[in-house]
This record gives C-alpha cells, structure tokens and sequence, in this order.
C-alpha cells in the first residue's frame, strides 16, 4: 500500500498541474480578448478628434431637419436612460410604486418627450449657419479618412504584436507544465502499481454491484445492483423511505458503505473504485450533486456560489490567498469567468451579483444544479430536482435536464417523486423499494411491471 | 451654437475616458488602501501625542484596543466565516504572553526570535483544537476550549507568578524598542494581520469557510475539506491570540498570571462580545466591536468625573450598548452601517422621483 500512496501523491499533482495548465490556457484567452478590446478603444479614442474635426466641418453641409432629428434622436435617448435608471433604482432601493404613481411617472415622460421633440425642431429651425460649406472641406474629409485609417491599423498591428508575445509567454508557461505532467506521469507509469484488475465494460459509467448499507439493524439498502451507461438519464425511483438517497449518498461518499462494489468510469477511461475515494474528493472525477432541501449559501453572491464550486480548480495555496498573488488572482478570474459562462447557458446572468438570500424557490434549485455544471462533471446526481416546482417549471426542467446531457456530454442520475417527468426524460429507470431492486428498464417496462405498481398503490387484496 | 454642439455630440461622441478622480476613488475603494490609510491615520495620532496635542493615555488606550482587536479579528474568521465556536481565546493570549516573556526576558533573545517560537506554539495548540473540532462542535467544542483555556492558565500560574519585561531588552531588527515605539509595533501588527485577514475572505478560502458554515455537505459535495480549513480556522485564530499576548507583553510589560483578568473567561467572552456586536463577517465591524468593548472605557468614559467615581457604571454602558446592538442588529454594527447607507439610498431615490416632473 506504500506504493499506493506514493501514487495518490503524484497522481494529485497531476491533477494540480493538469487544472493549472487549463487556468493558464483560459486566462490566455482572456488576456487575448482583454487586447482586441484596448486596441478597439484606443482605435476610437484615437479618431474621436479626427472624427469630431470632420463631423465640424460636414456640420455646413447638413440639413436642418437631419440636425433636428439627430439630436431628438440623442435627447430622447439620454431622457430614455434617465427615466429607466430612476426606475431601476427605486426597485434596488426596494421602493414599491403603485400603480397609480407609476402612471403618473410615465405620463411626466411621455410629456417630456413631446416637448423635446418640438424643442428640438424649432431649435434647428432657428438655427442661423455661419460659412458655407467649402471644397477645402471635403478635401480634409479625404485626409481625416486616411488618418483614421492609419491610427486604426497601427493600433491593429500593436495589439497583434502583443497578443503574439502574449500567446507565446502563455504558451511557454503551458508546455513547461505539459513537460512536468508528461514525466510526472511516467514517474507514476515506472511505479507500475496501477491496479488493473478493475475495469468496466466499454459504455458503462457507473457499476454498483451487491451494495448494502447498514445503518445498526436497518437495511437501507440490501444488495443493490445496476449498471448506468454512458450519457443515458437514469431515474431511481420507489416509494418513500425506499433507500434512494441512501443510495446517492453512497455513490458520493457521505456513507461509507457496508459492503459493495462501485465502480465509476473517469475521463480518458481510468476506472475509480469509489469507496477509496474521500468525500471531498469525488468531485475530482466529475461526480457532483444536488440537494434535495437546496443548500446554496446565502451570504455570499449567487456567482460566488458558483465560484465555490470550482474550488478544487485552484492550485494557489494559502500564502497565495492571504498576499492575494498574482497566481491567485488569475485563477480567481478563470474561475469567475467560467461561472459567467455556466449562468450564461442556465439563463441566470441577471442574478450574478444578488445574494443568494431571499431569491424565488425556482432560482435556487437552479443556482444548485448551475453548481454542479462549474467542474466539468462526468455524472451529474439530481436529488429530487422537480420537488416544489410547478407544472411549467417541471416542464423547463426536463429541458434542462435534457440540454444540460447533450451540451455537457455527461451523464444524469436522478431521483423524483413526480412520475411525470422520470419517464419523460429518463432512457432507463431503476425502481427499488426496501432498499432492494424491484425492476429494471426502460419507462414504458416500468410502468407495465406489476411489482412496481404494488409498491406504489399496494397490494390489491381483492384480486388476491 | 447650443445645437451644434449637441448634434456634433450625436454624431460623433466624446469617448469617454477614465478620469483621475475615478481612478483615485478605485484606489481608495480597495480594502488594502483603506486599512493602510487608517494605519497611517492612527500613526499619526502618536506623533500629535509626542507634541502634547493628543492626551497620550489616550494613544495608550488605544494601542491597547488594537491588540484585543487582533485577536478579534482571528476569532471573527474562525466564529464569523467557519461557525466554530470557541472560548479558549484568554488561554491562547496567556500562551503568546509567556512565551514572549520567556524568549524575551530569560533568554534575551530578539524580538523576532519571541514572534516566530509564539507562532510555532500556537500553530501546534491550533492544529490539535482544530482535529478535536473534527469530532465535537457547538456547545461542546466551546465547553473543550474553556476547559483547554483554564489548563493553560493554572499552568502559566504555577510556572510563574508575575511575568516581567524589561522593555530596553527588547530588540528589533538591531533596533531597542523604546516604550513609544510599541505603540507602532503594535499598529504595524495590527495592519499587516488585517490586510491579510481581509485578502483571505475575499479569497477561496474566505468562501470556503462559508460555505463550510452553512453547510458542511454541500462543503464536502464541493470538494473543500473540512479537516484542511477547520484546522485553518483554529491555527489562524490561536495564532492571532497568541500574537495578542505576545504584543501584549510588549506593550503593558508586567503580568501577575494570578491574579490578571486577561486570562480568564471574561477576556474570551469579552472578545466574543466584540465579534457579535461588531457583526461576524465583518472586519471593520470586528475592530469597532473591540473598541465599543475595550476602547470606549479606557478612553472616553473613564474622562468623565461621574464614571470616574462609580466605576461599575462603565462596564452597565457596554452591557446597555450589547443589549440594544443585539436586539436592534442582530448583525452587529457592520449591519447598521448597511442599513444606515441603504435607508440614506432609498431617502435620495424617493426625492428624484418627487422631483421628477418638476425638472424644467
């Protein structure tokens, strides 16, 4: 077992390096984007005079009809912004307006938009043009267009450059790591400790086999065995107090089980025996869950809860966190902008910045399962996802359900009470009752199966 | 003209530019340059006592109300962002106190010689608090510490009974440490811990122990070991107690372990009372929490001749304040200011729209 250990040691600091490396290939995203961005401003800050210079000159030529509609055009905007920032405030500072009040409100508005309008108009009208437009004029137009267009490529050719020391500084960092991965891995292939002798069968994600957990003299679940494939969404299903969540809790770690085999397919085809994993360590593989009462923190904002779900994607120690360096602060932004992106795909974005505390039922369950999407999961454990939701939402789930599998390419494992959804979405169900298996099959063998329909209703003592 | 420019404007608008004042006003709203800024503020206080324009029992005061708030703020990470409870604090002060003494005043050595062994004791008394933690929490953990806290204490009493330092012995850095330089060894501690404090809320390690608060299964499912940030928690808050005692030492000198309140159940309880009443999360709360509890007597209310003759009615104050702070904020100070700054918000969003029509 001292080999063993050894092995765990290095196979973690390929795991550390291998998370490193990706931080580092994302931040150089960024970074190159963080360019493309500064050149666009300076392009524009670059040009504005020019552009404002040209814009002068061109100002004898206009009409005064396009002047008036121009700077409507740009009051109403303006007014448009400072009525909805007015709104959006009073809803931050929790002020409820009533109806009548917010008719008021916008009857100011509309009003105040009439007069801008003919304002503006005799404005133009009144307008009394000194010089007239010249050839001189259009002549410099010529000339500012060339100018801007010099500024524009010389800005564009800065950023390419730097955006090539920058990839080729990034691209140093990550080959260093690809190299002290490659023979970390080879210092782990001379140990040769690597237990063989477990392997699962091409297809299959998860193998449970003959596992029971005792908890003193109750059975939670006895002998239990079922296999779950590859990208399938698997339902458990049974009636209460039937052993589900025992069950998921198995699968995870948060009970050591008191006997049984489980066996979880992890990437690049690297077969885990679960039950030596830590609890803390499963999320490792791509194993991550849900709650059935949601647990999402409320003191912290709804990103941050999803930034806490990548924690294991940092590689900063704690000297790194307490000075806040710089390595810290570049995972800090990988991670954070992965949490964007997932919230981006959960429909979320709105909530990034609200603390968790107070927000809609249906928000959190969200929030929880947008959680289990941060660290690039494998198996995805949904405990009881449509509990408390209504029939839409329930219908938007078996949605998500479905969009989560094909996007993320993972696979699902849930336990539901409404019947409804499981065989909506489920590819194979899996019906235990007293902790033992009832049946196994597609929804439509399930519903047939008469065991199942015991457990649920009872026994019909009549036919007996 | 007016026109012209407006139209101008829309076709073509200014590019909008980071100003200076904006640029300074994202400085100034980092969290480091705050706590640097007060730092430099209470420095400057010491230099206005040596020209006799601050009274300098004052300034003493408050270097004594900064070395409690150091060992606050440890305890706000471990009660405020982990939900461990402990009340071992005094016997940790006791434990930097002596070892500062010992190093210091027996041994002769340097004062960093006294900070490091100080760090190393509390690091191991930490880690093994913080396995136990693993095992027993709430009530129970609190009830461990006490118990831990007492040990140290009858301990420290029957080694020694007063414990003395002789401050020209005192080195730092080949530098003599004068009585009015503790001050600012003090103040130093002081900031350099609350930068660091403050770097590792915001860091994932601060939501780590959140999360860890809330809810240890959702921690587990999320991959955060709890035995890794529990024993964090505990080392971090021994730590800071420890380094509480070992200024301590610096700054008053002379202890009888007999007989000094400083070791007792009322120094952690009132360290707890601090954190609460400042509100848990919050350090800035944390700090102004040791100041209603500590800083206040010692520095305004012992000015006053009412108080000055009928002592005990300091201690009623503070008792009165935890009382109504409590029952009004359950988040201590740190939620007052947030409701104060969101009530002033909501007055002025109130005013813009009684305003809004009447706008020529």
């Amino acid at each position: 077992m001292a080999g063993s250990r050894k092995q765990r040691r290095l196979l973690e600091k390929v795991r550390r390096l291998t998370s490193l490396r990706s931080t580092y290939e994302d931040y150089c995203k960024l970074m190159l984007d963080g360019i493309d961005r500064k050149a666009a401003e300076k392009i524009e800050s670059g040009t504005a005079a020019i552009r404002r210079k040209l814009a002068e000159d061109n100002f004898a030529f206009a009409e005064t009809e396009k002047i008036a509609e121009a700077v409507t055009e740009a009051r109403v905007r303006s007014e448009n912004e400072r009525f909805s920032k007015l709104l959006s405030d009073a809803a931050a500072a929790g002020i409820n307006l009533s109806d009548s009040e917010y008719a008021k409100l916008t009857a100011i508005y509309e009003k105040k938009l009439e007069t801008i309008k003919s304002h503006a108009a005799e404005q133009a009208a009144a307008l009394r043009r000194e010089g007239i437009g010249s050839e001189a004029c259009k002549k410099s137009e010529d000339d500012a267009r060339k100018l801007c267009d010099r500024i524009r490529e010389n800005c564009l050719h800065d950023a390419e450059r730097k955006k090539e020391s920058a990839r080729s500084k990034y691209a140093k960092r990550i080959n260093r790591l690809t190299a002290r991965i490659e023979s970390t891995e080879a210092d782990i292939r001379r140990l040769d400790a690597l237990d063989d002798s477990m392997s699962l069968g091409d297809g299959i994600s998860l193998h449970v086999d003959g596992l029971k957990m005792y908890f003193g003299g109750v059975k939670a679940v006895d002998d239990l065995s079922f296999d779950v494939h590859e990208g399938e969404i698997f339902g458990l299903i049974g009636p209460n107090g039937a052993g589900k969540t025992t069950v998921f809790n198995c699968i995870t770690q948060f009970y050591k089980p008191t006997a049984g085999t489980l066996l979880f397919k992890a990437a690049e085809g690297k077969t885990i025996d679960l039950t030596r994993e830590r609890v803390h360590d499963v999320i490792l593989h791509g194993i991550v869950r849900t709650f059935q009462n949601v647990e999402v923190v409320p003191e912290i904002s709804v990103l941050e809860n999803l930034m806490v779900a990548g924690h294991r994607q940092f590689t900063s120690g704690l000297a790194a966190s307490a000075l806040h360096l710089p390595k810290m602060k570049m995972e800090n932004q990988v991670v954070r902008e992965r949490a964007r992106k997932v919230l981006d795909f959960m429909g979320l974005t709105g909530y990034a910045d609200f603390y968790a505390f107070g927000l809609p039922y249906g928000i959190l369950k969200k929030i929880e399962i947008a959680r289990t999407l941060m660290c690039s999961p494998r198996l995805i454990i949904l405990d009881e996802p449509a509990a408390g939701l209504n029939d839409t939402e329930t219908a938007e789930l078996a949605q998500l359900i479905r969009r989560i599998r094909d996007e993320y390419n993972c696979t699902i494992l849930l336990v539901e009470h409404d019947m409804g959804l499981v065989m909506d979405v489920c590819d194979n169900i899996c019906a235990i009752a007293f902790g033992k298996l009832l049946a196994y099959g597609t929804p439509a063998e399930i519903q047939s199966n008469c065991d199942v329909q015991q457990a649920y209703l009872g026994v019909d003592e009549e036919a007996e | 003209m007016d026109i012209k420019k407006e139209y101008i404007e829309s076709v073509c608008p200014h590019s909008r530019k980071a100003s200076p004042v904006g640029n300074i006003r994202n400085v100034f709203s980092q969290p480091v340059t705050q706590i640097a800024l007060v730092g430099v503020i209470l420095a400057l206080l010491q230099i206005l006592a040596l020209n006799g324009l601050v009274s300098s029992s004052f300034v003493y005061a408050l270097g004594n109300t900064l070395i409690y708030a150091i060992v606050a703020i440890g305890f706000c990470l471990l009660l405020g962002y982990s939900g461990l409870a402990s009340l071992g604090t005094a016997g940790f002060i006791g434990l930097g106190s002596y070892a500062a003494f010992y190093i210091v005043q027996e041994l002769g050595a340097p004062y960093i010689a006294a900070l490091a062994v100080t760090l190393a004791v509390s690091i191991i008394i930490g880690v093994i608090v913080g396995f136990i933690s693993l095992r027993i929490e709430g009530m129970y953990l609190a009830i461990m510490t006490l118990a831990l806290a007492e040990i140290i204490r009858n301990l420290l009493m029957a080694i020694k009974a007063t414990i003395k330092i002789d401050i020209t012995n005192v080195c730092l850095f080949g530098v003599n440490v004068n009585e009015k330089a503790v001050y600012l060894l003090v103040l130093a501690s002081f900031v350099v811990l609350m930068i660091l404090t403050s770097n590792l809320t915001r860091s994932p390690v601060g939501r780590a122990m959140l999360t860890m608060k809330n809810s240890t299964s959702v921690a587990q499912a999320m991959g955060i070991s709890l035995m890794k940030y529990r024993l964090l928690a505990f080392v971090i808050s021994t730590v800071y107690a420890a380094m509480g005692g070992l200024l301590h030492m610096m700054y008053v000198r002379n202890m009888t372990t007999a007989t000094s309140t400083l070791l007792t159940l009322s120094t952690s309880l009132n360290i707890l009372g601090a954190v609460i009443i400042g509100g848990a999360k919050s350090l800035w709360g944390t700090a102004f929490g040791t100041f209603i509890i500590y800083g206040l007597q010692s520095m305004f209310l012992s000015k006053i001749q009412f108080f000055v003759d009928n002592p005990a009615f300091i201690t009623m104050v503070t008792g009165v304040l935890i009382i109504l702070v409590v029952m009004f904020f359950p988040g201590g100070f740190a939620q007052m200011v947030v409701m104060f700054s969101a009530w002033v918000k909501k007055k002025n969003v109130e005013r813009r729209l009684r305003e809004y029509g009447r706008q020529s």
